[in-house]
């Protein structure tokens, strides 16, 4: 169980990586949910597995008696899942605005401080934009 | 985004009232079981985003009672209020208190973590169609 | 001790910003809450601190949980200094924003985010627990990614996502950190973590397998919120675009809480043992790169605004400097040095500010001047530059002083890095001083329209009010040094020595009983 729980943790964080290597922001803001995704996966793995070595499942704590699931990395998850809501219904809209007014979601145009149509002098601006 | 389909529409109107049920059942159940007040919020959510989609933007303003910034309002205030009236009775923060009402049978478990999950219910729906009715404005208007 | 009142300073700034959001098309009664809900935390938070500046503290269990079970906040020497200094720049950063930013700004829920910012600030600051840290971190992050956008315009934009996206993976790898931390030892209350830890080095048995890891992934964490040596890159840019307030109360507040973060956690828990072999060289060579590599990226901007900023970062390596010697004086002199900068530093910004508006832009080229214009900024910049500097009496003096005497024995070439770095310092203050101040301007250049917008200097009243406080308050702390350093002192012994914050958290002695006992999984 732990294991598959790893290579699945080891799966989404290559593709959160690759997503976020991107020069898109749609594919950054995707890689970072997935991130998030992957991390609450790793705190499942890390709370142990639910199975016992006899093949039997380990019971939700509220029913109480004994060999019980330990409930607090679920509440760990839960928080970090309601944290990752949050933060991706912000970037996801500050995405939606940023779209609109400057009509673009690349990375490097993005970064440049005026937009190279209005800036008097185009090759300033572009030192101004890299190397900081 | 609006989908212009008869199909939709009626599915809808079926779904609509089964999700908003199911949501108050996730809400309650979340006292003793999986559950809770931001699942139910989410639930409710899905629910008037289907609706949404369904009737379009106009329409959806008009199933709703008020502003989402008033949703977000009443649910902070009711969660601030529930984690700080142990504070007034020289009790930490948060600290909650139960009451059973015997009304036969196992009788009716009322605590007080139950209104801060309503406090949470209402935020989330409130966040939730603040962002849907901010991000669907200019798709169609 | 108990004080259930300490949930107040996380209730207030919540309960403010709730009534604000109701609130939000009126400016003056939500301008009145804000003031109302600073005020009376400073009032709560400096009486607590009067209350434990012998060395105590004051704790409070939220929901009744006892210590490893519940969540608990801790108002120790540390974080009661830091709270303070925190609030003070809050309510001047407030008050100056009054005159400083224009009502639609105001409007976009302005004072709504700057109080849940500080219900996060306080939540660090306060927690003994590591996840609740991390949620802590979260809100007050949420808050200020809303905060730098304020307004929206299209530089703001662009610059934020550096920000947003780097902060995004640091707390996603500290939840994962917290996820492993609560594997290895079963629990993530601090306290009950230094005692496991302590014990585990004590009695031979070791650190579990990739505890140094998770130690370095947290100092990547801390690190980026901090802005030391490698993660830094997002500071310069993100406050060059914000409002002034904002930038001022960020420079004053975000960083300080990842330098606090590691404050608390490093010499408690995650530099214990072996992992302190590998984490002191880290700080060490990351304080004096930061130190140094700040300090030239302030001397060779022209623009009054990024200085500033670039300024941030090198003083945060002193800060780190401090922190990585560890030993009791070590650390009261990094405390020391934060409260200090923290009122120093957020004054500066919100002079920036004015600048700004009689200048119409913050180039160091089309500024000069300004001291026949406005003596009152001139006198108030010149007094929170020389103690950014370090100049005696002035309140940098002191926390130099500790830092570079504390680390000459055993670092000296970092104490000769630290000295080089506020001749530095002294360049290139004194280069906005002569240039902004001393000359008149270049030439009358016409004036460029103002970042916001609005060229006109118009009712500065808030503004000066901020400034003046901030000011004072700076000086205030260079000449009562003694005081805050006695606090801070303590702050240092209860870092080095844990016990009494232990004894504090838990005393029923649960956790000593073994309430967790090491190995969740």
């Amino acid at each position: 169980m732990t294991t598959v729980l790893a290579i699945c943790v080891t799966v989404i964080v290559t593709v959160s990586v690759y997503l976020m290597l991107s020069r898109e922001l749609k594919s950054i803001a995707m890689g970072v949910f997935l991130l998030g995704h992957g991390a609450n996966l790793a705190i499942i793995a890390m709370s142990g597995s639910p199975v016992l070595p006899g093949g039997d499942l380990r019971q939700p704590p509220i029913l109480g008696g004994e060999n019980l699931v330990d409930a607090l990395p679920q509440a760990l998850i839960l928080t970090a899942i309601v944290i990752n809501f949050a933060v991706m219904g912000f970037l996801l809209t500050l995405l939606v605005v940023t779209a609109r007014k400057t009509g673009t979601l690349n990375v490097d145009e993005l970064a440049l401080e005026d937009p190279p149509v209005a800036s008097p002098e185009p090759d300033r601006s572009a030192d101004r934009g890299v190397g900081r | 985004m609006r989908i212009d389909s008869l199909i939709l529409r009626t599915a809808v109107r079926l779904v609509l009232p089964l999700t908003l049920l199911f949501a108050i059942y996730a809400a309650l159940k979340g006292h003793n079981g999986p559950g809770g007040g931001f699942i139910a919020g989410l639930i409710t959510a899905v629910g008037l985003c289907t609706y949404r989609m369904a009737f379009g933007q106009r329409a959806f303003f008009r199933l709703l009672p008020t502003h989402p910034r008033w949703l977000v309002f009443a649910g902070l205030s009711v969660a601030v209020g529930v984690a700080v009236v142990p504070l007034l009775l020289g009790e930490p923060l948060l600290r909650s208190g139960s009451i059973t009402l015997h009304l036969g049978g196992e009788g009716l478990h009322l605590v007080s973590a139950m209104a801060f999950d309503l406090g949470v219910l209402l935020v989330v729906v409130g966040v939730a169609i603040g962002m849907i009715t901010r991000l669907g404005e200019e798709l169609d208007p | 001790m108990t004080d259930n009142l300490l949930g107040l300073l996380v209730v207030i700034p919540l309960a403010t910003a709730v009534a604000s959001v109701a609130l939000i098309r009126h400016r003056i009664p939500q301008r009145v809450l804000g003031l109302v809900s600073f005020g009376s935390m400073l009032v709560l938070a400096l009486g607590w601190l009067s209350e434990i500046r012998d060395g105590d503290v004051l704790v409070s269990q939220m929901g009744g949980w006892p210590a490893p079970y519940g969540i608990t906040l801790v108002f120790d020497s540390l974080s009661g200094l830091l709270l303070c200094a925190g609030l003070v720049v809050a309510l001047g950063c407030y008050v100056h924003s009054f005159s400083m930013l224009d009502p639609v700004t105001e409007r976009r829920y302005f004072h709504p985010l700057i109080q849940l910012l500080i219900v996060g600030v306080n939540q660090c600051f306060l927690t003994g627990d590591l996840f609740n840290l991390f949620v802590g971190f979260e809100i007050m992050l949420m808050a200020s990614y809303g905060l730098l956008v304020i307004g929206g315009s299209r530089r703001q934009l662009g610059q934020a996502y550096k920000y947003l996206i780097l902060n995004l993976i640091a707390s996603t790898v500290f939840v994962v950190c917290a996820g492993l931390v609560y594997g290895m030892f079963g629990t993530l209350n601090l306290a009950d973590l230094a005692r496991i830890v302590d014990a585990r080095v004590a009695s031979g048995e070791g650190l579990p397998p990739g505890f140094v890891g998770v130690s370095v992934l947290l100092l990547f964490v801390f690190g980026a919120k901090g802005a030391f040596f490698p993660l830094w890159f997002w500071l310069p840019d993100t406050y060059h675009t914000c409002p002034v307030p904002v930038a001022a109360l960020f420079s004053g507040l975000l960083t300080k809480v990842g330098v606090y973060a590691v404050a608390r956690t490093f010499p408690l828990i995650f530099a214990v043992g072996e992992a302190r072999d590998v984490v002191t060289p880290l700080l060490l060579v990351s304080a004096a790169v930061t130190m140094l590599l700040g300090v030239l990226g302030a001397v060779s901007q022209n623009n009054v605004r990024r200085i500033l900023a670039v300024h941030v970062i090198s003083q945060v390596g002193y800060m780190v400097f401090g922190l990585a010697l560890m030993t009791t004086a070590g650390l009261a002199g990094a405390l020391y040095y934060m409260v200090q900068h923290m009122v120093v530093k957020s004054s500066l910004f919100l002079c920036c500010g004015v600048m700004e508006r009689h200048a119409g832009s913050d180039d160091l080229d089309r500024l000069g001047g300004l001291l026949k214009r406005d003596r009152f900024l001139g006198v108030a910049f010149f007094v929170a530059a020389m103690s950014l500097v370090g100049l005696p009496p002035l309140s940098g003096f002191f926390g130099k002083l500790v830092l570079v005497r504390e680390g000459w024995a055993d670092h000296w070439w970092l104490s000769v890095v630290a000295l080089l770095t506020g001749l530095l310092t002294l360049v290139s203050m004194l280069k906005i001083w002569t240039k902004g101040f001393w000359l008149p301007p270049a030439e009358q250049a016409p004036p460029a329209p103002g970042r916001d917008g609005d060229t006109g200097s118009g009712d500065l009243r808030g503004a000066y009010a901020g400034i003046g406080f901030l000011v004072v308050v700076a000086v205030l702390i260079g000449l009562a040094a003694e005081p805050i350093y006695e606090i801070a002192f303590h702050a240092g012994e209860q870092l080095t020595d844990p016990s009494a914050y232990i004894r504090a958290v838990d005393p029923h002695g649960l956790i000593a009983a073994g309430g967790a006992t090491g190995g969740g999984g």
